[in-house]
């Protein structure tokens, strides 16, 4: 067979041939062997390019692969691990392949494609696509599509893939947050564990480092970058965190109370004593956040007032005064 | 369809990896339908269809590969009736495992699904979590939707959509009197914890969305729904809108303010901002001034920015 041009080959190209040979063996291949026959990397050594510059790209390639969740081992001299001079790389079938136990009924891909279409406008919408089609390819046929609903997620907040990446690694980010009240923003360093959408409000739940304790810190607040830093911790961490936080969100709203009066048939009415409880005097309103439970009041007006806690109160007056003063009326 | 963007190696890599397995699923597809199905327009689809036939078992001994050894398609169909199957594969059968954030995606998605009443039971969900997280290449990060319990207005509606049945309701819209509703449901958009029923509304004689926290005395009529097939508005787009508004606010606040910005045109200098929008009346931007207590700032028109005054004005006077 006629060899086919040495000019470099779309590094898609070697990317998949490079799974399919690591897929391929059983003991592994070694690096040498790798650059030595493996479409890709075969035309460019046969060509004369320089070892370490192949390596080089067989070290990015690898990750890269990594990166889309390709497995790939690195079985090193038994002796000493350390060493990879001699190591051989595989893609083990059964880290690689879906599971070939894994079924999915007909029912159940009926409701991931419902699942699969929740996210607008978000990288996490393709992620989404992308393990549906994945899951499709098994073969199975909706029978039953589930129709009449459109259930969506947003994400607006920049941090939200910084974290999410963060988590996914078990590592320690830093971000500046913004403390309503604060002048300035002030540095967090925290393990992030899980990100949770409480009361349509996104939610990062983790372990803050300084103050030593669990910690909720909502994405909006987040002034900056989330930079992720070299430590990392223990994923064991993470297990069940999404439940502690939104447990802990939960206990949070059934321990804070704020007793408003409202006016009957406002807007205020019909929208606060749908999570309220009667009191003598007025109703009592769960809130997890003071300063957002003052944003929704102040938005009320003169159809609610605030008797209860105090710093309920003074936050919202004090929305109500820079409203007025900043459209020109007297306070 | 989402907006192409330009696809990188990686991104090509990874549609190769699953186009196998999918090709293998299919037996036999057009380039359009493959295409679609990944998101790709059918040039790039076709492009990387022919590629996959360079791709193959390692040569042995530094030896060219034999035939047997690449993957093959059948050319002909491919030339003359732009079709795609697979003749010879090597490899790559079974779909990859998800990744991480694959699973996450769709495992916050069937929270927000499992709060539907009617879709689904809970052993198929449980059943669901355990085989995502099983065909997942490493652990998910967790991604929690907390929605709010099912109220009776959600149950209804729910049926009503189940069993192509009217509802009645009375609704309250925001600083308008009660009204009585007849509506056709045809879709539930269930967005930030809060669902809304689009439908035909029989009094206004027209498509109308309607958000479930502002129904009440709701039940299921037994009037079967004759308008199910008129075409969904747009989020909120009841051709009501027609007061053009603008409004000025910090750079940093813009998150905030959510749909409100998706629907208007935003400049920004030195980090202030400056959003024109339509919205249905002059007085109803007075909530999301006083909500975001003097960051946002009504320019115009002259109403809407007196109304802000005067509703943060009466609201204020009763602590005095």
């Amino acid at each position: 067979m006629p060899p086919k041009s040495a000019a470099r080959n779309p590094p898609e190209e070697r990317l998949v041939n490079l799974v399919v040979a690591l897929m391929a063996t059983e003991q592994g291949l070694t690096k040498d062997a790798i650059l030595s026959s493996v479409s890709g990397y075969r035309e460019q050594t046969e060509a004369g390019a320089k070892k370490d510059a192949l390596e080089k790209m067989f070290e990015r390639d690898k990750e890269n692969l990594r990166g889309l969740g390709v497995p790939i081992e690195t079985i090193g001299d038994r002796l000493d691990p350390e060493d990879l001079r001699e190591a051989r790389y595989r893609v083990p079938t059964a880290e690689y392949e879906l599971p070939d136990d894994i079924e999915f009924s007909p029912a159940e891909l009926a409701l991931l494609n419902l699942a699969g279409g929740v996210w607008s406008e978000s990288s996490m919408s393709s992620e989404a696509r992308s393990g549906l089609r994945k899951i499709r390819a098994l073969g199975i046929e909706v029978e039953d599509p589930i129709i009449g609903y459109s259930p969506r997620i947003s994400v607006r907040e920049r941090a939200f893939p910084e974290l999410q990446q963060a988590i996914e690694q078990s590592r320690v980010v830093t971000f500046p947050y913004l403390k309503p009240g604060d002048e300035a923003a002030r540095a967090r360093r925290i393990q992030p564990l899980a990100l949770v959408e409480y009361e349509a409000r996104w939610h990062v739940y983790g372990i803050d480092l300084d103050a030593h304790a669990e910690r909720t810190f909502l994405l909006s607040r987040i002034t900056g970058d989330v930079t992720p830093t070299r430590a990392t911790f223990d994923p064991a961490l993470r297990e069940g965190a999404g439940e502690r936080a939104r447990a802990g969100l939960d206990e949070l709203a059934e321990r804070q109370h704020a007793l408003v009066e409202v006016n009957p048939g406002s807007e205020a009415a019909l929208r606060l004593k749908r999570r309220a409880r009667p009191a003598p005097q007025g109703i009592l309103v769960p809130y997890v956040d003071v300063h957002e439970l003052a944003d929704e009041l102040a938005s009320y007006g003169p159809e609610v007032r605030v008797v209860s806690p105090g710093a309920l109160r003074d936050q919202v007056v004090a929305r109500l005064r820079a409203t007025v003063a900043t459209h020109g009326g007297a306070a | 369809m989402t907006a192409r963007r330009p696809l990188i190696a990686t991104d090509r890599a990874a549609i190769m990896l699953q186009l196998v397995p999918y090709l293998l699923g299919k037996g036999e597809v057009s380039i359009v339908e493959a295409a679609e199905e990944f998101d790709v327009s059918p040039a790039q689809m076709r492009e990387m269809v022919e590629k996959l036939t360079v791709i193959g078992l390692p040569g042995d001994g530094g030896y060219w590969q034999m035939p047997n050894e690449l993957f093959d398609i059948d050319w002909d169909l491919l030339a003359e009736q732009d079709r795609i199957v697979i003749t010879n594969s090597v490899g790559l059968e079974r779909s990859p495992k998800l990744t991480a954030r694959e699973a996450a995606a769709l495992l916050a998605g069937l929270q927000l699904a499992r709060t539907i009443p009617g879709v689904g039971d809970s052993e198929i969900f449980a059943g669901l979590l355990a085989k995502l997280a099983r065909g997942a290449s490493a652990a998910p990060a967790d991604v929690i939707v907390a929605s709010g319990p099912v109220d009776e207005a959600r149950s209804v509606v729910a049926a009503a959509v189940r069993d192509g049945l009217a509802v009645s309701f009375t609704y309250k819209a925001t600083d308008a009197a009660p009204t009585t509703r007849t509506v056709d449901p045809v879709k539930i958009q269930i967005a930030s914890g809060q669902w809304y029923l689009q439908g035909w509304c029989h009094l206004r004689r027209a498509m109308r969305t309607f958000h479930l926290e502002r129904v009440s005395d709701i039940r299921l009529t037994d009037i079967p729904i004759s308008h199910g097939g008129e075409p969904v508005p747009g989020w909120f787009e009841d051709g009501t809108d027609d007061v053009v508004v603008r409004v000025r606010f910090p750079e940093s606040v813009a998150p905030l303010l959510g749909d409100y910005l998706d629907r208007a045109e935003v400049e920004t200098t030195d980090s202030v901002s400056i959003a024109t929008m339509r919205v249905a009346d002059e007085v109803s931007l007075r909530r999301l001034a006083a909500r975001r207590g003097g960051d946002v700032e009504i320019l115009e028109p002259a109403g809407a920015r007196r109304a802000a005054a005067e509703w943060a004005a009466a609201g204020l006077a009763q602590y005095r």
